[in-house]
């Protein structure tokens, strides 16, 4: 199993990664909504490419990024052979009765480029600043402390589970066992899960226990303490400028 | 199974965030009115960390594999706490490993945490009544997974009617996965009501 590296990359310099956290995760967060809904396919291909333009600049590895970016086109890819066929519309070609059409080519392509700029701006968004930080910036940002503690522990222990987690499944390995859709694997596997549970419910106690020795009381503390500069005003608001614009431009 | 960017209309995706935001405030505001939150949140956390591990695993079936959902099972073990726990899931998810989407969040949060809060429920009122606790399992873990494919249906055909076909498409491709899932969870909850019964939210309260 992988680790969930998202910010391996973070320690790089870019002018994304300069980018204040806040502005940064305000403003991406507008311009992912804002393209997810837009419904001219010209308009939608603007924004794949101009998410694609904020991907170079911020010079994350492409092989980072596209290997993440693939797995949402392998998920929605289906909608591109299934949708020609199924939405009614004009007729680019016939296949023994069966009628292709256009709309339905344009519908899923146009579904698949707004999906595309998402998980783009969403991949640089957080992989150009570090995890703790993004944390950081949400407490900033007045997102409830509960939610946000329950996030920065849950991808704490997703580590240690995913550690855990390999080495149970190695030694059932090692004595034979390989899951196959059938009752008795799937029932093994079961067992093996209600262990991961327990192990996990007993960590708590003690993770809750070693946190409470060390001062924890529910409530967070931060110490870092973020300026917004004037580059940082320029780039968010181009940001939502254009998140604006790809809906307002048809009534100019 | 969860919905990506880009495809929901924006009236699906906006009560899909409501409906998600007004059920977590519930529901945290319930658990911080009759526990201490501090115990709670590294608790809570470290048990969605090791569903959101489980949920990784891929078991095949003929040529294609699935992905567990581990939505019944989720229920059944966290009570109420399911929710606010898969909406943590599935933030991380999507940034993570882009599963699902960013704006899709509410509305997958709603798909699948509703599901769990169900089998929860039903969990609950079987054992009290006295019904075996795997056959109980199998139910819940069933009825999470079934009940996720039908919402995602409904919401595929409430946003256009280009999606109808699809949506008859993905209740059946949940079929197997229903079938998986009741198995294992049967399993989980015999072996955790065997090994370690006071972990399942049984005598709780609400």
């Amino acid at each position: 199993m992988e680790y969930p590296e998202i910010d391996a990359y973070s320690s790089m310099d870019s002018p994304i990664h300069r980018f204040d956290p806040r502005a940064k995760i305000v403003s991406f967060t507008f311009l992912i909504f804002s393209l997810v809904f837009v419904n001219d396919i010209r308009v939608a291909f603007s924004g794949l490419v101009f998410s694609f333009f904020i991907l170079l600049v911020s010079r994350l590895p492409p092989g980072f990024a596209l290997k993440r970016i693939r797995m949402v086109f392998f998920f929605l890819f289906p909608l591109l052979l299934v949708m020609p066929l199924t939405v009614e519309g004009r007729e680019i070609a016939n296949i023994s009765g069966i009628s292709v059409t256009l709309d339905g080519l344009i519908f899923a392509s146009l579904i698949i480029m707004r999906a595309l700029a998402a998980v783009t701006l969403a991949l640089t968004m957080l992989a150009t600043t570090r995890f703790d930080m993004t944390m950081k910036t949400l407490y900033a940002l007045k997102i409830p402390g509960t939610l946000v503690q329950m996030l920065m522990f849950t991808y704490r222990y997703i580590f240690v589970i995913t550690d855990e987690f390999s080495r149970m499944w190695e030694s059932m390995e090692c004595k034979g066992f390989s899951l196959k859709a059938n009752y008795h694997g799937l029932s093994i596997f079961g067992n093996m899960l209600g262990m991961i549970i327990i192990k996990s419910y007993d960590r708590t106690r003690r993770v809750y226990e070693s946190m409470v020795s060390k001062g924890y009381s529910g409530r967070p503390r931060t110490l870092v303490h973020l300026k917004m500069s004037a580059k940082d005003y320029v780039l968010s608001t181009c940001m939502v400028g254009i998140a604006i614009f790809v809906h307002a431009y048809q009534f100019i | 199974m969860h919905i990506s960017d880009g495809v929901l209309s924006f009236q699906v995706i906006a009560t899909g965030w409501i409906i998600a935001l007004i059920l977590n405030a519930i529901i945290l505001w319930r658990c911080k009115s009759r526990h201490d939150m501090a115990e709670e949140i590294p608790k809570i956390s470290i048990m969605t960390g090791a569903f959101f591990v489980a949920s990784l695993v891929h078991v095949s079936i003929g040529p294609t594999s699935v992905h567990l959902l581990l939505t019944g099972l989720l229920g059944v073990v966290l009570g109420i706490m399911a929710f606010p726990a898969m909406l943590v899931g599935l933030t991380l998810q999507a940034f993570l490993f882009q599963h699902g989407g960013i704006t899709t969040i509410g509305i997958n949060n709603v798909m699948m945490g509703i599901p769990a809060l169900l089998a929860y429920l039903i969990f609950r009122y079987g054992y009290r009544k006295g019904i075996n606790a795997s056959v109980l399992g199998i139910i819940c873990g069933a009825l999470g997974v079934i009940l996720s494919g039908i919402f995602l249906a409904l919401m595929l055909i409430t946003t256009g009617e280009e999606f109808t076909e699809i949506a008859y498409a993905i209740v059946v491709a949940h079929i197997p996965v229903m079938i998986i899932e009741g198995i294992i969870t049967g399993s989980v909850v015999t072996f955790i009501l065997k090994v370690r019964p006071e972990l399942l939210p049984l005598d709780r309260e609400v």
